[in-house]
């Protein structure tokens, strides 16, 4: 199942599966995310499996919100649902698909990446999010992976 | 010695004058004179202090006193042997001879002393006493003494004068029907009784007097012996005022109010006067009027409340609608009057709010939460809020003492009185500068307990002398109140006042040390926290005390109220199980604002705190904690935010939230955060 995976660095009970959170530093923060398996009762990841999995379907469906809002050039939208995504990917500590969502939600509000300076123009703004949402989908899917993973879940089925 | 010498008998006339005397007297006297046996005898009425006059049978003088001669001014040889009725009568002395003769006759036949009274000198009152003295039934001589009364006779006029008034004082006494005035003997038994005490208590004056006054107190009062205390401090102090309830004969009871004063003798104390008047009517009366003043009182800080409350919801919805209204295209003239319409109404709001404020402290429905309170972190909230009303010419500096602890008290309350005090000093403060100060000392009784003065100095335009006094009574407004700069309603200093003394403190006045301008403080006593608690707002970081906290937390988590506003599914489930995990109990949740406002207006008082996510469908954190604080201005609201932007924390305290903690949520800042806000 995961013939690759190394060594862990930190000892999780009763886990099915484990992470190596020097690898993958930079797609899930590492406290962030044993927060979250820290709420796990004794025996069981019941929680944080149900939270994981919410959240796969709640990014899903906001990608295809992102994507019908591009088509019809929904800049608000488009801000709002990055903001969204943000706050559950952040909670999660999925921290490469929080950043570009961050970034949909800067565009979107025609800013920069970084939400620092004013785009005025809706065009780039628009293209800006069109290349960040492929981006976040390849994150998402890295981030995805590893966490099907670690939850002993098979992949996600190819679409 | 010959008393009478015989050469004198020739002279006696005296029936001449009297026919009605006894013959067989005046001759068995005459038969029966003999000399004197013993000399020495005579010296007796010779030397007597008395002025005195002895006659013979025949009442012709045989002898006189050298008092006599003092007293008349005669000498003895023109007295001796002559008769009696040929001396004045003013050398006898008597009134006259008639009454003389009248004295010596009732002394014969009486054979008693007689005594002429009241006989009027120029300046001297005299009696005589008329003594026959008669040797079988034979009279042998009257001796004639002349008693000096003088002394006596003012003596007896005031006597005279005493019953003449003590029987005024008793008509007078009778006649009041309206107070019980009574006399006590020292022992505090009834001795005298009047109308009114019959009247007021029930008793004849037959059935009460001799009994002891006690009777008229209740038994408990007899229990504890309050008659006889009462006695004894009347003794010691020299009067006694009691008011209390006293007993009728038919057991009815009074409220008295009872004056006892000693009566003293001739330094002798010999009893008490008591005077006893019913209050009952006026007791009743004034409880009525207590009863009156509580009730309308009451009303008048309900229908405060009711109005304030009735005024401000259509306000909010007005201020909502104008500001959306200002945000449209509208040209300069229209802006201009939608900018005084927003003006106006922000300061009706303002004094709306305070009436309410002012009305829940004077009905003392007012509390003080025992919260964190980093007096650090207000001041610079309040400098930092009231920077935007600041004319551009006056510099705004704070000044916090270094190593201020952190204290147990209401952050809340701490800052509204802060910000009233730095808002009037930017009000009236129109160039130079505007300093916060704040320090701290121990308190000397108890170490763990610290005395804060907070000071607010300006160079302003004063305090007018004429309104220090009235500085801090409610609805007292020294400033014009036509110049529209300086708007408001009066209560500001009024509700700081009452915030102050809520949190142990005052607040006072004093004139600008340097001149002009003004010096507002305020003092609080505060106890600190043992704990290390967060200095600042934000960038919570664990720290090794992590574990102790969340013990602190888990401690009091199950009696605290949560509310979790949060619309992303997933960060709702996360922070839910986080709070879980931290002990709470009472979570409740909503979805967006809108949900959180309808919810908190449904139970004002149940939350602990709300944690608020800012960016939410339908109503953001934003507007749902404004519109919050509307009705509920004391539960801690935390945001919840990604946006970690700097500028942020300011934007979300300006409008009303007490704290926030960024995205992701970590549990020890959680942790931290909470135990700030709701752990007492």
């Amino acid at each position: 199942m995961a013939p690759t995976t190394p060594k862990k660095t930190k000892e999780e009970p009763a886990s099915k599966g484990s992470l190596n959170f020097s690898l993958i530093s930079d797609v899930i923060d590492q406290t962030t995310f044993e927060q979250i398996l820290e709420m796990d009762d004794e025996d069981d990841r019941d929680f944080s499996h149900g939270i994981v999995f919410g959240f796969f379907d709640q990014a899903e469906t906001t990608f295809e919100n992102m994507e019908t809002a591009l088509e019809s050039k929904n800049l608000g939208e488009l801000s709002s649902l990055g903001h969204f995504l943000k706050g559950s990917s952040a909670t999660l500590g999925l921290s490469k698909v929080k950043d570009a969502c961050e970034k949909i939600q800067h565009y979107g509000a025609g800013k920069d990446e970084s939400g620092t300076s004013d785009e005025p123009d809706e065009e780039v703004s628009l293209k800006n999010i069109k290349t960040t949402l492929e981006d976040v989908k390849r994150d998402y899917k890295e981030v995805e992976g590893y966490l099907r993973k670690f939850f002993g879940d098979s992949p996600a089925p190819s679409e | 010695m010959v008393m009478t010498p015989p050469a004198e008998d020739s002279n006696f006339d005296l029936n001449v004058l009297h026919n009605d005397l006894d013959q067989i007297q005046i001759s068995s006297a005459n038969q029966h004179r003999k000399p004197i046996v013993d000399p020495s005898l005579s010296r007796i009425y010779r030397y007597t202090p008395i002025p005195t006059i002895i006659l013979d049978a025949s009442w012709c003088i045989v002898e006189v006193s050298d008092s006599h001669l003092a007293f008349s001014g005669r000498s003895r040889d023109s007295l001796l042997s002559t008769c009696i009725c040929d001396v004045a009568p003013g050398a006898i002395p008597a009134p006259d001879i008639a009454t003389l003769y009248g004295a010596l006759r009732a002394a014969l036949t009486t054979k008693e002393t007689q005594v002429i009274e009241n006989i009027h000198g120029t300046d001297t009152h005299h009696q005589l006493r008329v003594l026959p003295i008669f040797e079988g039934s034979e009279l042998i001589y009257v001796i004639l003494e002349a008693q000096n009364i003088s002394k006596g006779i003012p003596l007896r006029a005031t006597e005279n004068q005493h019953a003449y008034i003590n029987e005024i004082y008793k008509i007078l006494v009778d006649t009041v029907k309206d107070y019980a005035i009574f006399m006590l003997d020292t022992s505090g038994n009834i001795l005298t009784w009047n109308s009114g005490a019959a009247i007021l208590k029930g008793y004849t004056a037959a059935e009460i007097i001799g009994r002891h006054f006690s009777i008229f107190y209740s038994q408990e009062d007899r229990r504890c012996s309050k008659p006889d205390r009462g006695l004894m401090v009347c003794l010691r102090d020299g009067k006694m005022e009691d008011e209390g309830w006293r007993y009728r004969q038919d057991g009815s009871r009074f409220w008295a109010n009872v004056m006892i004063t000693p009566v003293f003798e001739f330094g002798r104390h010999v009893g008490f006067v008591k005077v006893t008047r019913d209050l009952t009517e006026r007791k009743a009366a004034e409880a009525r009027m207590i009863a009156a003043f509580e009730e309308s009182s009451k009303m008048k800080t309900d229908f405060l409340a009711n109005m304030s409350h009735e005024i401000r919801t259509p306000m909010n919805g007005m201020l909502l609608a104008l500001t959306m209204l200002a945000g449209t295209e509208l040209n300069e003239e229209q802006h201009e009057y939608a900018a005084i319409m927003q003006d106006s109404s922000s300061i009706l709001l303002q004094v709306i709010n305070d009436v309410l404020d002012y009305s829940k402290l004077s009905s003392g429905s007012f509390s003080i939460n025992a919260d964190i309170l980093d007096v650090a972190s207000v001041v610079d909230a309040v400098a930092r809020n009231c920077r935007s009303g600041l004319s551009p010419s006056v510099a705004l500096s704070s000044s916090v003492s270094p190593g201020f602890p952190i204290l147990q008290g209401d952050p809340l309350r701490f800052r509204q009185v802060l910000q009233n005090l730095v808002g009037n000093s930017v009000k009236f403060t129109e160039k130079g500068y505007i300093k916060i100060s704040a320090t701290f000392t121990v308190d000397e009784e108890d170490p763990r307990v610290y005395n804060l003065v907070t000071e607010v100095t300006d160079s302003g335009i004063g305090v007018p002398d004429s309104a220090i006094n009235t500085l801090f009574t409610p609805f007292m407004r020294f400033a014009d109140s036509k110049n529209r700069r300086y708007q408001g309603t009066g209560l500001g200093l009024s509700i700081c006042k009452s915030l102050a003394e809520l949190m142990n403190g005052s607040v006072g006045f004093r004139s600008n040390a340097e001149g002009h301008g003004s010096t507002f403080w305020f003092t609080t006593k505060m106890k600190s926290i043992d704990m290390t608690a967060p200095g600042k707002m934000s960038s919570l970081s664990s720290s090794p005390k992590a574990e102790d906290i969340s013990d602190a937390l888990r401690k009091i988590a199950p009696r605290k109220h949560i509310l979790l506003v949060e619309d992303n599914l997933v960060n709702h489930m996360v922070m839910l199980k986080l709070l879980k995990s931290m002990g709470f109990e009472r979570i409740d949740a909503a979805w967006n604002g809108a949900e959180a406002v309808r919810l908190i207006n449904q139970t004002p008082l149940s939350f602990d705190a709300v944690l608020m996510d800012i960016s939410m469908p339908v109503m953001d954190g934003l507007e749902a904690t404004c519109q919050i604080r509307e009705f509920n201005t004391d539960v801690p609201i935390i945001a919840l935010t990604g946006n970690a932007l700097k500028g942020d924390a300011e934007t979300y305290l300006a409008k009303g939230m007490n704290d926030f903690i960024g995205k992701p949520v970590h549990r020890n800042d959680l942790v931290r955060i909470l135990l700030k806000w709701v752990g007492t």
